[in-house]
C-alpha cells in the first residue's frame, strides 16, 4: 500500500477585494501522485509554480479546497495533530530563517520531542546529542546559536530537528538551494545515507533538475499547479513527454 | 548568551554617550540605594530657623552642602530620598507599561482579526492626545497621589511597548522557524512565550530604558503640577513647583532638583540610543 496519496487537489488563494468580486488565485489543480515506502519523489518547477504550497499543504500548515490526500490509510485532515508529527516533517528552504536565533543547538533540535513526548530536558539532550552525531555535527557544537553555524551546519541542524519524531515521511523544501555546490553534495549524501538508516520516504522539492536527477526515484514536473509530468526519474530526464519538461531540461546547464 | 552580551558590550564601550549616559544611571541608582548613609538628615526634617539657606552655609551645629529650602529642610537629604522616588517610579512606569503592552502586543500581533482590531484603535486612541494632558486626566479622575500617577503615566507609555511588540510578532510569526514550531505541535503559547518572544527582547529592552526616562519626567510633571507625589514625599517634581515662588530670591531650591532631572533623564535617553545602536544590526556588521 502507499504510504501517501494525493488524488484531484486543488488549492487557489483568495484575496478579498473591498469593491467587486473576490479575486481567486489557483495554485494547485488536480495534482496527482503517489508515494510508496522508502521512495524519494522529486518534484520540480520553476518559482510560483505550487511547489511550496504543495509542501505547506501536505504538512497541513495550510488547508486545500478539494480534493483527497490519505496518509498511512488515513484522511490528512482526520489525522490527529499529535499522530501528524510523527508522520510527516519538514525541512525549510532557508537555513538562516528556519532556526531560532535565540536557541542553542540542542534546544532547537530537542525541542520536537520536548513537545510532542514530554521528554525532560536532560534525556532530550542526550537524544539530541546522539541525533547530531548522526547528521555530521560534532556534539561538542551543542551549546552553539545558529549565527556561530555555517550555512550547511545549519541545514543539518535543521534535519536533525525534523528527523527526531522518526517521521515517516520527510518534505524537503529546496532544501539545498542556499547552500553552495560542494556543500551541497555533502547535504545530499547526508540524505540518501539517512533515508536507508531510517527508512524515510521523502518528498524533495527543488528547481534544480540536476539535484532532483541524482537523489530522486521519480520525479514529477510542476507547471503552474499543473502536473505536467510524471515517473520514474530515468524516464523523465531521457525521454520527456511534455513541451515545458524539454524546455526545462534544455534550459538547465 | 554569554558571547552575546560580551559582543553587546563592546558595541556600547565604542558610543561615549551610551558610556556616559550608563555611568550617570549606575551613580544615581547607588546613591538612591545608600541615601540614608550618606544623607545628614531625615528628608523631611525641619531644622527650626534654618530658612532659605544658600549652599554651603552654616547654622548653629548644621552644615547644609546644597543650601536648605523654604521651610528649613536639608536639600541634600531631600534630593538623596528624592532619587529613590524618581528610580522606583520609573522602575514601576517600565514594568507596568511593559508588562502589560508586551501581552497585549503579542496578542494582538498573533490572533489578529477583531482583537487586534480593538487593541490597536486603543493604542491609537491613546496616542492621539497629547501624553502629559492624558495623564493628566486620568489623574484627574483617579484623583492625585503617586501611586495614580505611576499608573496614569503607564498608561500613557503602553502604545509605544504594544505597537513595538506587536510589529515585531508580525515580523516573525511567519518566519520558518515559527511554522516549523508548529510541524511539531507546539502550542500557540509555547511559540508565542518560547519561540517569539525572545525574538523582541532587544527592542525591548531598548524601549525600556526609554521608557524609564519618559517615566520620571512624567511623574515629575504631574508632581511639579500638584498631581503626583503630595507635600511631604521629597519627590524632585513637587520639590521643584514648591521651589518656584522662591526663583529669585533663591534659585538653589529650583537649580538642584532641576538638574537632577534633567541628568537623569538625560543619562537614560543617551543609555537607550547606545543600546539601540548596538543591537540594531543595520548599524553594524556581526556574522
Amino acid at each position: 500500500m502507499n504510504l501517501l496519496s494525493v488524488k484531484n487537489l486543488n488549492k487557489s488563494y483568495v484575496t478579498k477585494k473591498l469593491m467587486g468580486k473576490n479575486e481567486e488565485r489557483k495554485v494547485l489543480s488536480n495534482v496527482q501522485f503517489e508515494l510508496g515506502e522508502n521512495k524519494i519523489l522529486g518534484i520540480v518547477g520553476e518559482s510560483g509554480c505550487g511547489k511550496s504550497t504543495l509542501a505547506k499543504v501536505l504538512t497541513r500548515l495550510e488547508d486545500f479546497q478539494s480534493g483527497e490526500i490519505t496518509l498511512c490509510g488515513q484522511n490528512l485532515r482526520e489525522i490527529p495533530q499529535k499522530n501528524l508529527t510523527h508522520l510527516v516533517q519538514m525541512v525549510f528552504q532557508d537555513p538562516y530563517q528556519s532556526l531560532n536565533p535565540r536557541k542553542m543547538a540542542w534546544e532547537i533540535i530537542a525541542d520536537p520531542i520536548m513537545v510532542v513526548e514530554k521528554t525532560p530536558r536532560p534525556q532530550a539532550k542526550i537524544q539530541a546529542l546522539a541525533m547530531m552525531a548522526k547528521v555530521g555535527l560534532l556534539p561538542e557544537l551543542s551549546e552553539r546559536y545558529p549565527h556561530q553555524f555555517s550555512g550547511g551546519q545549519r541545514q543539518r541542524i535543521g534535519i536533525a530537528r525534523a528527523l527526531m519524531l522518526k517521521p515517516k515521511i520527510l518534505i524537503l523544501d529546496e532544501p539545498v538551494s542556499a547552500l553552495d555546490v560542494s556543500i551541497q553534495a555533502q547535504v545530499l549524501n547526508l540524505l540518501l545515507d539517512l533515508q536507508k538508516e531510517f527508512g524515510l520516504s521523502m518528498i524533495f522539492i527543488s528547481h534544480d533538475l540536476s539535484v532532483v536527477k541524482h537523489i530522486s526515484d521519480e520525479t514529477l514536473v510542476l507547471y503552474f499547479g499543473e502536473v505536467v509530468e510524471h515517473g520514474p526519474s530515468e524516464n523523465v530526464f531521457k525521454n520527456p513527454q511534455h513541451a515545458y519538461t524539454k524546455t526545462l531540461l534544455e534550459s538547465a546547464p | 548568551m554569554k558571547e552575546y552580551f560580551s559582543d553587546l558590550w563592546l558595541d556600547i564601550q565604542k558610543n561615549k554617550g551610551a558610556v556616559a549616559g550608563l555611568l550617570f544611571v549606575l551613580l544615581f541608582m547607588i546613591l538612591a540605594i545608600i541615601a540614608p548613609l550618606i544623607s545628614v538628615y531625615a528628608p523631611d526634617q525641619v531644622i527650626e530657623g534654618a530658612l532659605r539657606l544658600p549652599p554651603g552655609s552654616r547654622f548653629q551645629e548644621h552644615f547644609f552642602i546644597l543650601g536648605t529650602d523654604d521651610i528649613g529642610r536639608d536639600l541634600w537629604s531631600r534630593l538623596l530620598y528624592g532619587a529613590r522616588v524618581s528610580l522606583l517610579v520609573g522602575l514601576s512606569v517600565v514594568f507596568i507599561s511593559a508588562g502589560i503592552g508586551t501581552t497585549l502586543g503579542l496578542l494582538s500581533g498573533y490572533y489578529g482579526g477583531w482583537l487586534d482590531r480593538i487593541v490597536i484603535r486603543l493604542m491609537d486612541f491613546v496616542m492621539a492626545l497629547p501624553s502629559v494632558l492624558f495623564a493628566i486626566v486620568i489623574v484627574a479622575v483617579l484623583g492625585p497621589g503617586l501611586l495614580n500617577a505611576i499608573l496614569a503615566v503607564s498608561i500613557v507609555a503602553l502604545p509605544n511597548f504594544t505597537r513595538l511588540i506587536r510589529a515585531q510578532v508580525l515580523a516573525e510569526k511567519n518566519k520558518p522557524y515559527v511554522q516549523a514550531a508548529h510541524l511539531y505541535g507546539a502550542s500557540s503559547l509555547r511559540i508565542l512565550f518560547k519561540e517569539i518572544l525572545p525574538n523582541c527582547i532587544a527592542p525591548l529592552i531598548v524601549q525600556a530604558s526609554l521608557g524609564f526616562s519618559d517615566g520620571v519626567l512624567n511623574c515629575a510633571a504631574l508632581g511639579f503640577l500638584g498631581l503626583g507625589a503630595q507635600a511631604p514625599t521629597p519627590e524632585w517634581g513637587t520639590m521643584l513647583s514648591d521651589a518656584r515662588s522662591y526663583i529669585e530670591t533663591s534659585p538653589w531650591m529650583v537649580n538642584a532638583p532641576g538638574i537632577c532631572i534633567l541628568v537623569v533623564v538625560l543619562s537614560f535617553n543617551l543609555f537607550g540610543d547606545g543600546l539601540r545602536d548596538a543591537l540594531d544590526p543595520r548599524l553594524k556588521n556581526r556574522g
